[in-house]
């Protein structure tokens, strides 16, 4: 009997160590406090906690990357820490990759995405989208010496790097089935693999493989625009009624500012010049 | 739960479970060959080669799969040194098992007394005829569960190969997920598959190493 | 010959983001080892007593952890235990239940072999000697197995260092991420930074887990 006890005792300190250890993972963690039972959290809830966390990507220039200063930089983050401002809350970034996004809105571990999340029907069902702020299509760049122009030249052994999760990857997988795809998690790994000539293009948002070939010499885009012209917007967990209206009018009260063209000249300009301002920038919500 | 989506991935997944075990055998192959000549020139103490394939030993048993991958597929190509995806799978598992497999060997070769070798020289026997014919087959039956838990792990480790784009079931999990969202099935068979895969290895393994034993001690 | 983007590592606060990315593992490894020697030791030592309940409860949980990998254990309880039973839980939270769950099982089977592997009159020259069942514990079972435990258990620490860069899967920011983070940032200066900060990465690992395995096999040798 006694060595019993004396087991137990010791599982309960094994147990307590547990506890302990975990609430200071979980407090170390989460400025932004959990998710309620709907698996999210409303307006005022965010108000309250005084952190909203955003989701956005952390390798993914200009549109949402890290600087050398270890601070999130880019368009959706523009955006990201104007929402903070406005909310008056503090803007806790939570770096995702493009096939997770969906994931981290339905389990609650963001408030936002603002990810370069373009809105298609099947995303739509899963999570409720704002008012758009950005146009795109899709896109193909490739090498200098053997530029893409067309879907047709891309032969049964070449391979298309595309990213997981992302429009480009259902697009050629529903209309362009023979097209053998090779897939990374995350950008930066894609264009690497691009770089050293793992696959002989690259399919992604047009906006993305556009700002690629304009930062590194040697590519080309060949195909500008391929698909259905969509448009990129913030997406929040659905039936998140409270968050969503309330960007909805935050969305059109920026317009007023002309807020994204604002956003382009901080972030964009640099990449694209001005020629792209009027065609990528969507205000206001109004395509 | 639904059925219905689970039964329509189910060609994936089994494509995804065709290329893990492909991939994951060459390797495994690879690892065992290295890990032999390694062990043999660890314990023959040959000269020079010993330092190299220590350090080898060291440095790989030291440092994470998931970046010597990467190292491997995205670091090298800029120093113009190109590696597909599967031969780099290959390669990473290989060289990562070859550095285990060699130290389980070694240890094998080592629990095996000095005087038998001594003993298959006095009947005539050369250096390499004794290590060949006595001390080898020995030290590899003794050796046999450590080899088996050391295939099990590599087996296991397949799974980060998913970040260099090989469609392997991780990968095939997580972009389902990414396209279609439906997370608990998805999960359910990644799981499933997994099972499929590594429990008859982890099963047979503890039945031959029942069985060496029993060969060694009696019943 | 062009730059191998070195270069880039100096370059604002980057070296020191990659050190607490690498920070971030040891950190959750360092968590996860504490936990699972507290957990092993309990389950060891259960493991060796007479209850076949437990013993078969046992056999399934290391097959478990023997044959699932890591990787697929963390998305199983970072997404799917939120669909389940809708648990919110941070990314570094699951990461270490994970590790603890895989390094308990491990801790465990050591701590049962090193049990077991002192001979059965040990204890019965004890109790012969007038020691009460605590006493054989505490003054000769425990000594033998801790100095057989120590060197295994430092080697957990350097498999968990190791393993814990796959909680970049999860979205959580470690050493790897904030290599492809300052190559994503440089792609236009420096287009060979992911040569430098790969390597860099590598070496970093090595620097960690070299100096603690040769402990353990030092530790080993002098208490074999």
């Amino acid at each position: 009997m006694k060595k019993v006890n004396k087991f137990l005792a010791l599982l309960l300190i094994g147990a307590l160590t547990l506890g302990v250890l975990a609430g200071c993972g979980k407090s170390a963690n989460e400025p932004g406090s959990t998710a309620g039972d709907d698996g999210f959290r409303t307006l005022d809830e965010i108000k309250e906690s005084g952190v909203i966390n955003i989701g956005v990507f952390s390798d993914k220039s200009p549109f949402g990357y890290v600087d050398e200063n270890g601070d999130y930089q880019g368009y959706d983050v523009y955006f990201a820490n104007r929402i903070g401002e406005d909310l008056g809350v503090e803007v806790n970034f939570v770096s995702t990759e493009a096939a997770s996004r969906i994931e981290y809105l339905q389990t609650g571990k963001v408030d936002i995405i603002l990810a370069n999340f373009t809105v298609t029907e099947e995303r739509a069902e899963e999570v409720d989208f704002a008012l758009p702020y950005m146009n795109v299509a899709l896109g193909v760049v490739s090498p200098d010496d053997a530029v893409v122009t067309s879907l047709d030249e891309i032969g049964p052994e070449d391979e298309v790097i595309v990213i997981s999760g992302t429009t480009a990857e259902t697009y050629l997988e529903k209309n362009n089935p023979d097209i053998k795809l090779q897939k990374y998690d995350a950008y930066a790994e894609a264009k690497t693999a691009l770089e050293n000539g793992n696959g002989v293009a690259w399919a992604n948002d047009n906006t993305e493989v556009i700002a690629f070939a304009l930062q590194t010499p040697g590519f080309t885009v060949g195909i500008p625009s391929l698909g259905s012209a969509d448009t990129i917007a913030p997406a929040v967990t659905k039936g998140n009624t409270t968050l969503l209206d309330w960007l909805n009018d935050e969305i059109v009260a920026l317009g007023e500012e002309e807020f994204f063209h604002t956003d382009y000249e901080a972030t964009l300009l640099d990449t694209y010049g001005a020629d792209y301002e009027d065609t990528l920038v969507v205000e206001g919500g109004a395509a | 739960m639904d059925v219905e989506v689970m039964r329509s991935y189910l060609p994936l997944y089994r494509d995804a479970l065709l290329l893990t075990l492909r991939i994951g055998w060459q390797g495994v192959l690879l690892a065992l060959f290295i890990g032999v000549v390694c062990a043999v020139i660890l314990h023959l103490r040959l000269p020079v080669l010993r330092q190299i394939t220590a350090a080898y030993i060291e440095f790989f048993r030291n440092t994470p799969l998931l970046v010597q991958l990467f190292f491997l597929y995205f670091a090298l190509p800029k120093l113009g040194v190109r590696v597909g995806a599967a031969l780099c799978g290959v390669l990473g598992l290989g060289l990562l098992g070859g550095a285990y497999m060699a130290e389980t060997i070694r240890g094998g070769l080592e629990s095996i007394a000095s005087i038998q070798s001594e003993s298959a020289q006095s009947l005539g026997m050369t250096r390499m005829q004794a290590f060949r014919y006595v001390i080898l087959p020995q030290a590899v039956s003794r050796s046999v569960p450590g080899l088996v838990a050391n295939v099990i792990f590599l087996l296991k480790e397949t799974s980060v190969f998913s970040t260099i784009s090989l469609m392997d079931l991780m990968f095939t999990a997580k972009d389902l997920i990414g396209m279609y969202a439906k997370t608990l099935e998805c999960l359910t068979l990644l799981v499933v598959f997994y099972l499929i895969m590594l429990l008859p290895v982890s099963v047979l393994g503890s039945l031959v190493e029942r069985r060496l034993r029993h060969a060694e001690f009696g019943p | 010959m062009r730059s191998l983007g070195l270069d880039v590592l100096w370059k604002g606060k980057n070296f020191v983001r990659l050190l607490g990315g690498l920070w971030v593992a040891v950190r959750i490894s360092l968590i996860s080892v504490a936990i699972s020697i507290a957990l092993g030791v309990v389950i060891g030592v259960l493991a060796t007593g007479r209850s076949r309940v437990f013993k078969a409860v046992f056999r399934v949980y290391l097959e478990i952890v023997r044959v699932m990998p890591q990787m697929v254990l963390l998305f199983v309880v970072y997404f799917g235990t939120t669909r389940v039973f809708g648990w919110d839980l941070s990314a570094e939270f699951s990461a270490i239940l994970v590790f603890s769950f895989w390094g308990a099982a491990e801790m465990g089977d050591l701590v049962r072999g090193a049990l077991i592997s002192i001979p059965r009159i040990q204890y019965e020259s004890a109790e012969a000697l007038g020691l009460s069942g605590g006493q054989v514990y505490r003054y000769v079972i425990l000594p033998q197995t801790v100095r057989r435990l120590i060197p295994l258990s430092i080697n957990l620490i350097t498999r968990m260092i190791k393993t814990t860069n796959l909680v970049m899967m999860i979205g959580m920011v470690e050493v790897l991420k904030v290599a492809q983070q300052i190559i994503e940032a440089n792609r236009q200066s420096s287009p060979n930074a992911a040569f430098g900060l790969f390597a860099v990465v590598l070496l970093l690992y090595f620097a960690i887990c070299w100096p603690i395995s040769r402990l353990a096999g030092y530790l080993e040798k002098r208490w074999a």
